[in-house]
């Protein structure tokens, strides 16, 4: 356990919490772990109970959804300490295989799921997909993202994706087989050298292509590229923000029309930590046809699907209901006919939990893209 | 405990198609990943557990490519002390008891307890190399071990993982050769500054020249293993669904099987 204590109270900035609680207090995963933050950054004060603390099942818990750091009235990050935790347990080597597998796989191959470099880019199979080249001036560089580059389930964003652009006339360049991953979960899995590694690298790999902005399909390469790459030379934005300016230009244009009921679920990683909140219902809503309700959890207190920090990697041990079925309730309650999402990981929980209830006949899960692509014209 | 631990980089081909080449004996491997053999990471862990529990030191062993040295450096980075990496194009490589011979040229001449390796490999799943790597060094050997005991005496007790769920346990006076099952324990991860260390650890890259070994000995023209076709086995499909209320069923499957020969 290399972490000094002496960093950790420094680093974590324990002294400035005025153990107010809030954080605790707004984190939504108390419902159903016995998680509690503020306890853990009083505690972890002492150095003394470090690697007691570290040994503590529930510092998996946290989703990293942010929730605590929003609401913290000092601009402190509490879950940060429970991730310092994870640090200590992580380079002693004693994590859970799953955990193991996921973070030797990107550190192999480049992605958490244990997939081969090699298929990154099978997705592309029969589209017309522009690739970039380093050096080659492109204005919209596109990250894909490791679940949605690998996942049958979610490979529909990228490649209804690609037919939009191709039919804005907008000038892009996909990045093939040699994009990695952006160290999201890694970092929250609290892998703090192999993450540092991906910083260095992926700085280095994307500069090197001329491009004026990068646009991510995953919030949570959105929200690591933005905050965590300073080095990064071009601005970085989620794709919902790309397709809301060519709906304001007029080049999105709709076929058909959708008459459904759709809710929209604030993935955190777009909204508490990204502040893109308009864009995702902007689009939403100009489908014709289409009546956008909200949650009442919703925005910055959107209830957070467990998707994050490294969750879909590490089982939590309580046994009371996901909050992803929390969320599925609410939305029934809303007689919602489709809860759209506009994250990878969102849709793989959200719709398990929609599964698992029993509502397939009546309600669906979709990713923005996937209905975008299935009512532009292209 | 002086520990040997052999480990072998392999293909991941869970996924991955597998296309043979048109020389019809070789793999197109430019689609896999690769990464240790899965029984050699136990057998990497349980040196680096042993050692732990004991005084000890562990000398990893791979024949390979330049590019299995980041396998070799995450042993390293679990507790193994140094390695020899053996590269070199004459070896028949599909050969275990070629292998075995290599292995043990690499090892005769120093002092040793204990050589570890994982009881089969995930790509050509032949579960010979430790076995006749225990016959080349002239020492005891248990193979398919799923838990091990150091007695005094210089003795260890393995116990060996048989058919149907029984566990042979027999005493093995060292030095010996153990090839380790799956499930022995958990493997702990490597994480990137534990890696990061262990390049300050020897890796020694040698040849069968390097190690004082003659090539012509462990080469195909002295192994007794002709490879001579790779294919992929046909796709026969003859699944029937049997029908009817479950008493029907039966007796329809229980007429099959007889028919079959298969009861």
């Amino acid at each position: 356990m290399s972490i000094e204590s002496q960093t950790f109270t420094e680093r974590y900035d324990l002294l400035g919490c005025i153990q107010c609680g809030r954080c605790t207090g707004g984190c939504p995963v108390t419902v159903r772990a016995d998680l509690n933050v503020r306890r853990f950054v009083y505690d972890a004060y002492n150095e003394e109970k470090l690697e007691e603390l570290a040994r503590l099942a529930e510092i998996w818990d946290c989703t990293a959804c942010h929730t605590c750091a929003v609401r913290c009235p000092k601009g402190l990050k509490p879950l940060e300490v429970l991730l310092g935790l994870r640090t200590m347990i992580v380079e002693s080597g004693k994590v859970e295989p799953t955990v193991r597998d996921a973070l030797q796989s990107v550190l192999l191959e480049g992605n958490p799921w244990e997939k081969a470099r090699a298929a990154r880019s099978d997705w592309m199979e029969g589209l017309d997909v522009k690739i970039a080249e380093p050096g080659v001036p492109v204005e919209n560089l596109f990250f894909v993202c490791c679940t949605i580059a690998y996942d049958p389930r979610v490979q529909t964003i990228a490649k209804n994706l690609v037919r939009i652009l191709n039919k804005a006339g907008i000038d892009y360049a996909f990045l093939d087989d040699s994009e990695s991953c952006c160290g999201s979960e890694v970092y929250t899995l609290g892998e703090e050298g192999l993450f540092e590694m991906l910083v260095e690298d992926n700085t280095a790999f994307l500069n090197e292509f001329s491009a004026t902005r990068l646009i991510t399909l995953s919030p949570h390469c959105f929200t690591t590229y933005r905050k965590q790459y300073p080095d990064l030379k071009m601005p970085v934005l989620h794709y919902t923000q790309l397709l809301e300016e060519l709906l304001r230009e007029g080049k999105l244009t709709w076929k058909g029309d959708l008459q459904k009921k759709i809710v929209f679920h604030d993935p955190c990683y777009l909204g508490k930590q990204g502040d893109v909140y308009d864009e995702p219902r902007q689009l939403l809503k100009s489908i014709p046809g289409v009546e956008l309700l909200e949650f009442d959890r919703r925005r910055e207190r959107s209830l957070c699907c467990e998707g994050g920090g490294g969750k879909m990697w590490v089982e939590s041990t309580s046994k009371k209901e996901r909050l992803a079925e929390t969320r599925i309730k609410d939305a029934k309650e809303l007689n919602a006919d489709i809860v759209a999402v506009a994250c990878p990981f969102c849709v793989l929980t959200l719709e398990d939990a929609m599964k698992g209830l029993g509502y397939e006949e009546e309600m669906r899960v979709a990713e923005i893209m996937e209905l975008l692509g299935e009512f532009v014209e292209a | 405990m002086k520990m040997f631990v052999c480990i072998k980089y392999v293909p991941d081909t869970s996924e991955a198609e597998v296309k043979v080449n048109p020389d019809g004996v070789s793999v197109d491997s430019s689609r896999f990943s690769f990464d240790i053999n899965d029984a050699d990471n136990y057998a990497v862990e349980e040196s680096v557990l042993m050692k732990e529990a004991s005084e000890g030191d562990v000398t990893v062993l791979s024949i390979g490519p330049k590019q299995s040295d980041v396998m070799i450096r995450m042993a390293m980075a679990k507790g193994c002390d140094r390695a020899v990496r053996i590269e070199d194009e004459r070896i028949a490589g599909y050969d275990p008891l070629m292998v075995a011979k290599v292995l043990a040229g690499a090892i005769k001449g120093q002092e040793f307890d204990l050589v570890l390796t994982g009881c089969m490999a995930s790509d050509d799943w032949q579960m010979s190399t430790g076995v006749a790597l225990a016959e080349e060094l002239g020492v005891n050997h248990a193979s398919m071990v799923k838990k091990v005991e150091v007695l005094g005496g210089n003795k260890v007790k393995a116990y060996r993982e048989l058919e149907g769920g029984l566990m042979e346990v027999v005493e093995v006076e060292l030095p010996a050769v153990l090839t380790i099952q799956t499930g022995i324990n958990e493997p702990r991860y490597a994480p990137i500054r534990g890696i990061r260390e262990a390049q300050k650890k020897e890796l020694k890259v040698a040849s069968l020249d390097d190690l004082g070994l003659d090539a012509s000995a462990v080469s195909a023209e002295a192994s007794m293993v002709v490879l001579e076709r790779l294919y992929i086995p046909d796709v026969v499909s003859s699944a029937e669904f049997i029908e009817g209320e479950p008493d029907e069923k039966a007796e329809k499957l229980a007429s099959i099987l007889v028919k079959g020969g298969l009861v």
